[in-house]
Formats: C-alpha cells, structure tokens, sequence
C-alpha cells in the first residue's frame, strides 16, 4: 500500500511541470471562459458581472447569425476536409517515387504552410481580383471573367485557397508511406499484381490510419477557420474587424467579431463552448466510423 | 481511487490558490479606484522625487522620440511609455485593467462610448485652471470631446482631439475633370450627395469594356461603397435622427436612410469607383494619386498625403478640396468623422502626471508642430493661421476651410451603446444589396434588429 502511495506521488511529481501548467494555462482559462459565459461580461465590467443563465446560449440558437454562420462552415468543411485530405494524399503519392528532384518539389509543395496566412492571403486576394491572373487566364479562352470575390463566387475562392494548402499533410502521409513494408509489394509483384491493385490493396488499406489522422486534424482546422475570410473579403481596410462577404461568414469569424468588434465577451465565449460541442461530437461520430474502415496492424484495445 | 483523490485535492489547492490571487487583484483594483478619483487629487501615488511611468497608446508616429525626450528633460518625475495597441488589444487590456494612463481614441465613436463604460476621466476643472490650453480659444469640434450621457457636445469635457478634418469634404483632380470635360464645381458653396453621384457617373470614362477613369472613390483606403460614417453625416444633414431620445434603441427605418443606402447602391451599381461588383482591388486613394479617380471623399489632412506623395507633389495645382456635401435640401453640415485624440484613463494610478502629460501633447508645443504640418486641423483658434498657406495648391484648400470652419460645430448623430459596431452591422445588410440578394427594406429591417440586441446587451451591463 505504502509503496503505491509513494508510486503515485512520484509520477505526478514526474508530470508536475506539464500538469501544473495544464491547470494553470490550459484548464483554468477554459472554466473561466465557461463561467463568464453564464454571466453579462462585456468587456468592462468585471466588477460587476451578473449572472443570466443561459440567455447567451439560447441567443445562439435565436439570432439571425450563429446558425447560418454554422451551417457555411459546416459546408465549408464537408468540402474542404475530403478533397484537402485527397490532394495531400495524392501529392504523397506522386512524391514518393525516387525522381530526380523530389526534394524539391517536397519543398514546393511545402510552402504554403511556411508562408504566413497574412501574405499568402493578400497574394491570393490579387490573384482574385477583377484584372487578377485567374481572369487573364479565362481572358485567353475567351471565357468571361468571373467575379471571383463577389457573392456567388466567394466561397468556391475560399475553398480554392484552403486546397492550395492542402500540401501541409504531405509530410505525415510520406512519412506513413514510407513505413508501408517494401515486402508486401514484392509478394504482390511475383502474385502479378496490377499498380491499381497494389494502390487500393496493399497501400490505401495500411495508409488510412494516416487518412484517419488527417480528417480528423482537418475537420478540427477547418470548422475553427476565421482569418483566411476576414482577409480575402473583408468588406473594406485589410483589418481584422471587418466583415467578410456575407457567403463566408464562418462561424469563429462570428464569434471573433461579436467579442472584439462588439466587446460581447459572453456571448463569443457560448459561441465557442457550442463550438466546442460540435468539434467533440463530429470527431465521436468520425471516431465510431473508424473501426469500419480504418484498419490497424495491431490489436487496437478498447 | 486513490489516483483521484490525490488529483482532486491538487485541483482543489490549485483553485483556492488561484481564487486567493483573484480576489487580491480585485480588491487592489477597488482601491485604485479610489484612489484615482479626482477629488482625491492629493491622493496621488507620486511623492516628489519619485519617477513615474505614464503609459500612453499614442503611436510612435505621432509622438516622436524627440518630443518624448524633450518633455522628460522639463518633467525630470516622469516617463513616457509609449503601449501601442489596436482595437482588439484595447478590449483586452480594458478587461483586465491594464489599459494605458492616456489612451488613443476615435473621438467621435468611441468617447461617448468610453463615458458610459466609465472609463475617461472628467478633465472639465483641469481645462478651466490651465495655464497651457486656453478654454476660450478651443474651436466648437474640441466640443465633440464632451458628453452629457444623452449627447455629443455638451457636458464635462472628456479629452481632446489632437488635430481633426472635415473628413466628408470632396478633393478633386482637375486633369481628370478636363479629360471627361466637365467643368469643375463651384468651391463656395456645397452640392448635394446626388450630385456628386450624378457628377461621378459623368466622370467615369469607359474605353470598350475596360474603365479608363474612376469618377469616385468613397476613401483613402477602401472601396467605392457606402459606410456607416458617411450615412451619419447625411443624416446630420438631413437632420433625421435614427436613435431614441434616451439611446435605448435604434431605428433605421427612416426615408433619409433608404434614401442614402438608393442613392449608394445605384453608384456601386453604375461602377463610379472600384467595388464588390467590379472586384478591382486597388485602392481609392492609390487611384487618386495616380490620376486615375476624379474625386475623392476625404477632410482636410489628406494634403498632406498630396504635398507628400511622389506621383501628386510635383503638379499639386490640378488638386483641390470642394465642401462637404449635403442631403438633398439638407442643411450645410461640415463635421469631423474621426477627430483622433486621447482621453485620460479614469482607473489611473497617476491621474496627475497623466494631465500633466496631456495638456503638454495638446496644447503645447506638439499642438504647433502638428498645425504647421498640415496633416490636420488645429483645435484652437489661433493656430488655425499656422496651417501651411504658401503654395496656390495650399491657398485654395485654407479658403474652402475658412468656409467649413463655420459649419463644423454639428456633431454625428452617435449611440454610445451602438458605438463602432454600427460599421459591421451596415455592411452587413448593405452589402447584399449590390449583387441584387435583398431589398433596402429587409436591410434596414435587420439592421434596426441586430442594432438593437446590441444596444441591449451594452446597457444590461452598463447598469448597475
């Protein structure tokens, strides 16, 4: 007994440092911001707080706003999140093979996650404009131009910008295509394997661990995007508190304007709570699907 | 089990520790507060001898290194820390009460709202004894520094603008106006928005399908759109009031404003400027300087911009102010959109030093500097004559101003809950309206709606 007392004690003196900081910086922080969600917190009035309830929660579901912004990101994510997941997936593929260059286009492919989300927006903010390069180039097939960062077109831009990131997963999924046994190929080779069916046999199956992985961290990135809006078509300055074109009003872009351009620290924070729950449930909901189709090399336990 | 125990009694030590440092800052914060209060003047932490630091979120721009230095040389007790921050670190460091001792502010927007938050100091009895700003030479726009809590202009002053524009006011490019040949508009008296409108759609020139010459860009920065500044000068014009008389609630369901929202759509519609429509993404004030645009919508301080510009200094005679326009049959109305200054943080620890600093910046030699530079208009009276008169180009801009001097005493109609948040709101609705997706009145319908839970929510908590 004594003695397991003493094991306890030393493994929580052994995570102290990452404990304490959890509670001080991670969970503290959070309760906090759960609490004043249950209050009338504005911005200035700290002294005074006074608790509503769930009056905050419930203008969530009653205003004109959080729900349409809920239902763009949803879309956003369901169309982002599988392409983004097959593009990296593909370029993996594409830069596995040992060419000449291959660094290079490693690299290439790479940047984009390098590059500060402020300056690689502004660039496609350009690149979208009425005389942009998109248009010149529809400009040489005669097509006619496209208003790129207007009503219709603006979520279909945003999307196109989000892809063109999408090379960030590369270096997971070669990491994962690399630990795929060059055995299993060979035996396939000698059984007369087809490349096609040793892509949807042997690698698919052992990459979707990886595939898993990347939806998952994707669906989390995607459903909390806010500065790649606000900068692509924000209503007016390159400032953060400008309104984007109403098709991509995200839902963090909401809860970002609400507490900073409106000091409704409250309501931002049941913004983010709700936010929260939604985040938890997609990612069960992915979770219970995986063992259907995710297959692992060992014994998962419970 | 015993694994959370052990767990449980860390989180319990751990939230009594943290509730304990809680309730220090609370209470330390109180008796600053007290402390603070100006009929505690005596009060100050400051015993002679001892320096202090006042923080203030006046830029590096506006306040030089050497000014800093020269002020610290004749106030050996104090130190000036400049704490630059933007609208959304201000948030935060009012949330925590860590917010400069002298804070920037937009004194049109964000002074009445400042008041009713109780965070600017009344500076009144400090201004009636000082020996550096004359009250009796202050211009009316100072005025725009006092609220009543109903109203901009009267009641204790709240601080000072450091310099303001008439910033409604029109600069025109006369090259551009020869090339459409339409003749330049009389600067004596004001027209009205649907003139410039209708003078913007003559100004637009077309080669095919590509546009050759803008006839409008609406700001400096932005696209040729409507915005929630601008509507309130035309409604100070029009004389409609979209706010209650208390400011509990907000309508904009008013003929002035559908009229305003018409008359913008149809210009974005007819592409006077670059828009959402035309999504060209240079700039207003880029076109304007590379004679690209014929007019632009902009106070006094833009000559600066011009004299100092590469492309529009060499040939500053083809540029020049017009009036602020009007509302359709409106009033002549000519106020500030901005009127930068500071006020001084109530919950500062040194409310003394922090005035001592303050009437330096603004009304002692700084004040001059910034005169003489024509970046801005003066608030006093007699430093309106410093203002740069040399050139032809300086001549005509300092005539129009002698005129839009005498109508910049009207404040813009400003709910101190609603405040800036107007600006996203009216974008919101507004914008929809271009593409052809929603109708002026579903617009102001939703905006008077989401106005409202604003305003709502801003006096829940303001009220104790």
């Amino acid at each position: 007994m004594k003695e397991k007392t003493r094991r306890i004690v030393a493994f929580y003196l052994m995570i102290s440092p990452w404990f304490i900081v959890f509670l001080l910086l991670g969970l503290y922080p959070m309760l906090y911001g759960l609490y004043l969600s249950f209050t009338n917190y504005y911005g200035f009035n700290m002294n005074n707080l006074k608790m509503v309830g769930f009056h905050n929660y419930r203008t969530v579901f009653t205003d004109s706003e959080a729900l349409y912004a809920m239902g763009r990101t949803l879309l956003v994510t369901v169309i982002n999140v599988p392409l983004g997941t097959a593009i990296g997936l593909s370029l993996a593929l594409l830069l596995n093979r040992n060419i000449r260059g291959g660094g290079v286009f490693r690299t290439i492919f790479y940047l984009p996650s390098i590059v500060p989300v402020i300056s690689s927006v502004l660039m496609w903010r350009f690149m979208f404009s009425n005389d942009g390069i998109l248009n010149s180039i529809l400009n040489l097939f005669h097509l006619p131009r496209i208003n790129w960062l207007g009503y219709d077109y603006a979520t279909v831009s945003l999307i196109i910008m989000l892809l063109w990131g999408a090379g960030g997963g590369i270096l997971i999924n070669l990491a994962g295509l690399k630990g795929i046994p060059k055995e299993l190929y060979e035996a396939a080779s000698i059984d007369g394997a087809s490349a096609f069916q040793k892509l949807f046999r042997i690698t698919l199956p052992l990459m979707t661990p990886v595939i898993f992985f990347n939806v998952i961290m994707g669906v989390i990135g995607s459903l909390q995007i806010y500065l790649q809006p606000i900068l692509l078509t924000g209503s007016e300055r390159s400032e953060l508190l400008t309104r984007p074109i109403q098709n991509n009003y995200l839902y963090v872009v909401h809860a970002f304007l609400q507490i900073f351009a409106f000091q409704r620290f409250a309501y931002g924070m049941a913004l983010l709570w709700i936010l929260f729950i939604v985040i938890l449930l997609i990612t069960i909901i992915l979770f219970t699907t995986s063992k259907f189709w995710v297959h692992y090399e060992t014994e998962q336990e419970g | 089990m015993k694994k959370a125990a052990t767990l449980l009694s860390l989180t319990l030590l751990l939230v009594v520790i943290l509730s304990a440092c809680g309730g220090n800052a609370n209470s330390s914060k109180n008796s600053d507060a007290t402390d603070s209060n100006l009929s505690d003047a005596t009060n100050t932490s400051a015993e002679s001898g001892e320096v202090v630091t006042i923080k203030t979120s006046i830029s590096d721009g506006e306040l030089s290194k050497d000014q800093i230095a020269e002020f610290e040389k004749e106030h050996p007790n104090i130190k000036i820390e400049l704490d630059p921050v933007d609208a959304t670190k201000l948030a935060a460091k009012l949330a925590t009460g860590d917010a400069p001792d002298v804070i920037r502010v937009n004194g049109v927007f964000d002074v009445p709202n400042y008041v009713i938050k109780d965070i600017a100091m009344d500076i009144s009895s400090q201004i009636e004894t000082s020996s550096v700003i004359n009250k009796d030479d202050l211009l009316p726009i100072a005025d725009v520094y006092r609220f009543d809590g109903k109203q901009v202009g009267a009641g204790p002053i709240y601080g000072l603008p450091k310099d303001w524009s008439n910033d409604f006011a029109i600069w025109y490019n006369k090259k551009a106006f020869e090339t459409a040949g339409v003749p330049l508009p009389d600067p004596s008296k004001p027209l009205t928005w649907s003139e410039i409108m209708d003078l913007a759609k003559k100004l637009t020139m077309k080669d095919g399908d590509k546009i050759t010459q803008y006839g409008l860009a609406a700001s400096e920065w932005g696209k040729t759109e409507p915005n929630f500044n601008n509507m309130l000068q035309y409604l100070l014009s029009a004389g409609a009031k979209i706010s209650a008389s208390d400011n509990a609630s907000v309508n904009f369901d008013n003929p002035a404003v559908k009229d305003y929202i018409n008359m913008w759509v149809d210009a974005v519609k007819s592409n006077v400027g670059p828009n959402s429509l035309n999504n060209d993404q240079t700039s207003g004030g880029d076109l304007f300087t590379q004679g690209k645009v014929a007019m632009l919508i902009d106070g006094y301080w833009y000559g600066g911009v011009l004299r100092a510009n590469e492309n529009t200094k060499t040939h500053l005679g083809d540029f020049g102010m017009l009036p602020a326009p009007t509302a359709p049959g409106g009033k002549r109305v000519s106020p500030t959109g901005a009127a930068t200054g500071a006020i001084i943080n109530k919950n500062t620890k040194h409310p003394k030093e922090a005035w001592t600093f303050f009437e330096w910046y603004f009304g002692g030699k700084p004040a001059d500097d910034r005169a003489k530079s024509g970046w801005g208009l003066p608030i006093f009276k007699s430093k309106v004559s410093l203002l740069p008169q040399d050139t032809d180009f300086d001549k005509q801009v300092y005539q129009v101003l002698q005129d839009e001097l005498k109508y910049s005493g009207d404040y813009l109609e400003v709910n101190p809950y609603l405040s800036n948040s107007g600006w996203a709101i009216f974008d919101k609705y507004v914008q929809p309206l271009y593409f052809g997706k929603s109708n002026v009145d579903e617009a102001v319908k939703g905006m008077t709606k989401d106005a409202n839970v604003v305003i709502q929510e801003a006096m829940n908590a303001i009220k104790k």
